[in-house]
This record gives structure tokens, sequence and C-alpha cells, in this order.
């Protein structure tokens, strides 16, 4: 068995899983991966998708010519490869879009966001694909903020109300052209998937605590001749732009989560703030962004001002 | 179940403004709509976001191929009107979706798209490809004479690069005959065909009868309204003033001239030439008069 630490949870797994951070063996899995026989359909599915299913605490999930993967109750994952996929690309699904799922079944905040260290607490970057959240939590790696995860960003709401992000050090997954801009390629490591030209990157260093969340960032971009900036939603619109951020948005509905979310939000916008970072989408305009950002930072109080 | 209808069309053919009419049409705002936020009709067809968060899948770690194949169940699942049991989701009449791919089929031998599973039907928007060619090479910030290639490349596509991700998937457009005959000859649905030119000539009558096709039948008053709102003026104003989110970036000027037959003052004659060899028998099925000497075949 291998062991591994995602999102806080130890996950034993009969497969390898590469780009998680190791767990502690002795540890008690709080999630088994296991490669079992998984139906093609679940009996009496409630909810039936294009690529899914769901039959109670059973949520079944098919990548047609990768492999299918059984999810039970939050706890277990089992999957079956189909027709000879290979197990790299079983692996990338089962870390990344299957535990997503995973984490919406345990009933957890789950943002689609990367995140970097910033004055002992974690920044998040929300967007969808394509928006710019890896590649803006890299350039920042590159300007000395330690990577806490990439992709996806579990928050636990704490005893005392602090929220806090559970740290994935998960590596960062970056396109050819993003380690090129970027100037990353000594750090490039294996492509995710052969026939992908999208690559794990080693961070330049890595936070592996779990971090109070110091500010929430939604990815917005602009165009000409509206100019960049960052602005504090109310808190309506706040906790709707948490809500739309999800990892998968559409199972907040499909698992009863709307309350989980709106009392996250909440409090996420209360103590920590979310923001709506307005910027133009592209490598030119990053120093200008992070720059825009270290401002925002001193005036928020998460870093102090440049001397 | 509220009926799905494509808005298909070659780029630069007036999709775009018929949306923002029927976002327009349907606001109930006595302003006209930001043409930001339209709200009333879907994003395109190859947009990222909405397959992943149907499929729950990552697609970034997809294959264009294999996207492909998931595409049509993902289009029936959204016809189904899967997707607007979110509370949150408006409704409106018709679900219109605008799409760029050519009706062509994937590697399984399905309907991209979904066939009748996918859309109800689709309204198809053509431009006389003299006014597309000038305009696209605006849009894609190239020469005309490359874009005049493009127009005439059957295995052209848009977002194809496979060294970054896009928020579009790979659309294939085949050629502007292409596109236009895959969905002409296609059997899934029924097609209403709109020329651009005829939505301009007489925009009311024009939209009236696609809007009839989809089911629709508008208040005058309020179609007037939505057509006044929906203006080239007042695109350009609003353009001017916050940009176009679905114009390409750096390109300024999305809504351009909106006039028919420009290509007289854009294009020189050897260009107009050859759109004309390239597209005759296709233009000369949509109506759209030659101005050399006809040497092809008629369809």
């Amino acid at each position: 068995m291998f062991s591994y630490r995602v999102s806080g949870l130890a996950v034993a797994s009969e497969v390898d899983l590469p780009g998680l951070i190791p767990g502690d063996p002795d540890r008690a899995p709080e999630v088994t991966i296991r490669n079992a026989p998984v139906p093609f359909a679940l009996d009496d599915p409630e909810m039936v998708g294009p690529t899914w299913q769901r039959a109670g605490d059973r949520f079944l999930l098919r990548i047609p010519d990768i492999a299918r993967f059984l999810l039970e109750d939050g706890r277990s994952i089992a999957f079956e490869a189909e027709n000879g996929a290979d197990p790299q690309d079983v692996a990338v699904f089962l870390s990344g879009s299957v535990f997503g799922v995973l984490l919406h079944q345990r009933n957890q905040i789950v943002l689609h966001a990367s995140a970097v260290l910033v004055g002992g607490k974690a920044v998040l970057f929300c967007g969808a694909s394509g928006a710019g959240k890896s590649t803006l939590a890299a350039a920042l790696g590159k300007q000395g903020y330690p990577l806490i995860a990439d992709d996806q960003c579990a928050i636990e709401i704490g005893d005392d109300g602090i929220p806090m992000i559970q740290a994935d050090g998960r590596q960062l997954r970056l396109w050819e052209k993003s380690i090129s801009e970027l100037g990353l390629a000594e750090r490039r490591g294996d492509a995710m998937r052969n026939r992908l030209l999208k690559f794990y990157v080693d961070p330049a260093a890595s936070s592996e605590r779990p971090v109070p969340i110091g500010a929430v960032y939604a990815l917005t971009e602009i165009r000409h001749p509206d100019e960049p900036g960052i602005e504090r939603p109310n808190i309506v619109d706040a906790t709707k732009l948490l809500t739309v951020n999800a990892y998968r948005p559409m199972l907040i509905h499909r698992f009863a989560q709307r309350d989980v979310y709106f009392r996250g939000g909440t409090t996420i916008a209360a103590t920590s703030g979310i923001f709506r970072l307005k910027r133009r989408l592209g490598f030119d305009g990053l120093p200008a962004t992070i720059a825009m950002l270290r401002g925002h930072w001193t005036q928020i109080g998460l870093a102090e001002a440049a001397s | 179940m509220i009926p799905t209808v494509w808005l298909a069309s070659y780029p630069k053919s007036g999709n775009t403004w018929f949306r923002i009419l029927v976002a327009n049409l349907w606001s109930k705002l006595d302003t006209p709509i930001n043409i930001n936020l339209i709200h009333s009709t879907d994003s395109i067809a190859s947009g990222r976001n909405q397959f992943d968060r149907q499929t729950l899948i990552d697609s970034a770690l997809l294959t264009n191929d294999e996207i492909d194949r998931l595409r049509p169940a993902s289009y029936a699942y959204a016809a189904a009107g899967n997707t607007l049991a979110d509370p949150d989701d408006p409704c409106f009449p018709v679900r219109f979706v605008k799409v760029h791919d050519a009706y062509i089929r994937n590697d399984f031998g399905e309907a991209l798209l979904g066939g009748a599973a996918g859309g109800a039907g689709a309204i198809l928007f053509v431009r006389d490809p003299r006014d597309v060619a000038a305009s696209f090479a605006h849009h894609m910030r190239c020469p005309i004479d490359m874009a005049i290639d493009r127009m005439a490349d059957a295995n052209f596509c848009f977002a194809a690069a496979t060294d970054r991700v896009d928020r579009q998937f790979r659309q294939r457009l085949l050629s502007w005959s292409g596109f236009t005959r895959s969905w002409l000859d296609q059997r899934d649905i029924p097609v209403h065909l709109v020329r651009y030119e005829d939505l301009l000539s007489d925009t009311a009558a024009t939209a009236r009868a696609a809007l009839a096709f989809a089911g629709i039948e508008p208040d005058p008053v309020q179609l007037d309204r939505a057509i006044a709102f929906a203006s080239i003026g007042e695109l350009q104003r609003q353009e001017a003033q916050h940009g176009f989110r679905e114009a390409p970036r750096d390109v300024r000027g999305f809504f351009r001239r909106g006039v028919a037959g420009g290509w007289r003052d854009e294009l020189h004659p050897h260009q107009i030439a050859r759109i004309e060899r390239d597209h005759g028998p296709m233009m000369d099925r949509l109506g759209y008069d030659r101005s050399t000497v006809i040497t092809e075949q008629r369809l």
C-alpha cells in the first residue's frame, strides 16, 4: 500500500499516485483507494449525469477508455481501468477529478483554486480551468512565496471560527507554454499524461501545514479599456463568488451542500476577505498583477509595507 | 422542457448580434443590456467550463479527441434540462447556444453536438464570404489574404494549441463552404437559414422569422425596442467603454462596421476573385452574386 496525505486526509492506495505528498503509513486511513471491479451503472440511481450516477452514498464516475471510479460514503474509491488504460492516466484522474468529487461527497468546502503562503497565511486564487491559477501561483513561487496547493483547496472552519486550508503540497501542474514563459524548465518533472504537454513542476518551496486563510481572490479577466484592480464585493456577492468557484459547483446542489457553502462563505468573507482580482490575462501582465497584490497584502495586513 | 436551439455560424456572421438582440428582448430593463452580461443565452458550445461542471472531469487532462467523444453526451445532458435544475440558473423560453463548430462527427461516428438529443434545431447565420474575409482578418489580427487562406482550409480549427489550456475546446470549422454545407446538409435536426444581409436590411422581419422557428412570438413593440438596444452604434459604444469579453484578446472593435457589401472597398480584385473561386458554388446556393466570371460548375 502507498500512503498519502491529500487535503488533510490520510489516504491508503493500492496504486502509486504521482504528485501527492507521502503520508504516515501508521496512521489509520480515512480514505482507501483500491483496484476492484466497478459496474457500468448503479442500481436505482437517483441522479444520472453524462459521465456519472448517484445512488445514495454511492457515486459512479466514468471516464471512457480510462477508468470507472466508484466512490462510497466519502471513504473509499474503487477503480477499474478500461481497455488497458495506462496506469499513469488512471492515477492523474484519481488524484484530481475523482478526489475532488470525494471531497464534495464528504461535505467539505473545496474550491477550484491554487494557494500560496503570504505572511504565514494562505492566499487563494480561484478560477475555472484556463483562468491562470497555477501560472499565478508559479510566478509568486519564483518571488519566494511557498506553494500550499494547486487546483483544489479543501477548507475547514475550525471550532474557533477561523477558516483553515489543508496544505496539500501538491506539485504545480503547468502547461509547456507557462513553463517556458516563466523560465521554469529546470524544475519541470514528468508529463502528467504521456500524450499531454502538461507537466508536474517542483515548487521552489512549499508549505505542508494547515494554515489560516488570509485572503481569497476570484480571478476575473478584464478587457481593454477596463482597468485592473481589486474589489471587495458585499457579503452576499462574496458568498456567491465562493459558491461558483467550488471545485464542482453542480455538486453543491446535488449533495445538498448549499448551506455549508453559504455559512463557509460568510465566515471567510468576514474573517479573511473574499475579493475579485480584475486583471488582463497573459504573461506580460504578471509583474503588474503581482505588484498590485503585494500592495493589497500590505493594505489588508498580510505583509508589511516595503521599506 | 425548454427547447435547445443552436445558433450556428462561421465567425463574423451576425451570431453575437442576434444573441444580444434576444437578450434585450427578454430583458426587463428599460436600457440596453450590458453586452458583458448576456445571461439569457448560453455561452458558446465549445466552452470548457460548463463541460467540466457537467462531466465532473478535468478536461484539461483529456486530449482533444477524448473530449470530442464526450461532447455529445454533455450536450444531450444539458438539452434534457438537467443543468437547469440548479436553482440559480435562469429560465428563458428557449435555450439558445452559440456554436462555431461545423456539424461534424467524432471518431466514434457520433454527431459532435449530440444530434437530435443535443438540440431541437439550429438557426444558421451566413454572410457574404467577401465581407466575412475582411471582418475575420480584423478578428484574427491577420492580413486579409491569410483570412482568405483560412476560409479555404478544410482543416482550420479554433483553439487547437496543445501547449496550453484554452477556455474553449478545439473547434473544427472546416472551410467557409464546408462549414455551411455541413449544417445545411445534415439531416439530424431542422435548420433555419438567416442571411446577415437580410438581418441588416429588414431586422424585424428576419428576426421574427428566426424567432418563430424557435417557437417564440415576440411582442412587436418589445422586438423594436430590442432591435434598437442591439444597434451597432450601441454595441460599439459599450465596447469602447468596457471592452467585450467574448472578443479575442487584444482585438479592439469586435463590433467593427456592421455593414453589407463593405468588401467592395476593402478587398483587392484578386482577393475577390479568389473567394469567388474558392466558394462560388456555395455563394450561388445562398444567393450571393459573383462579380467575376463563373468558371465552376453550379451545385
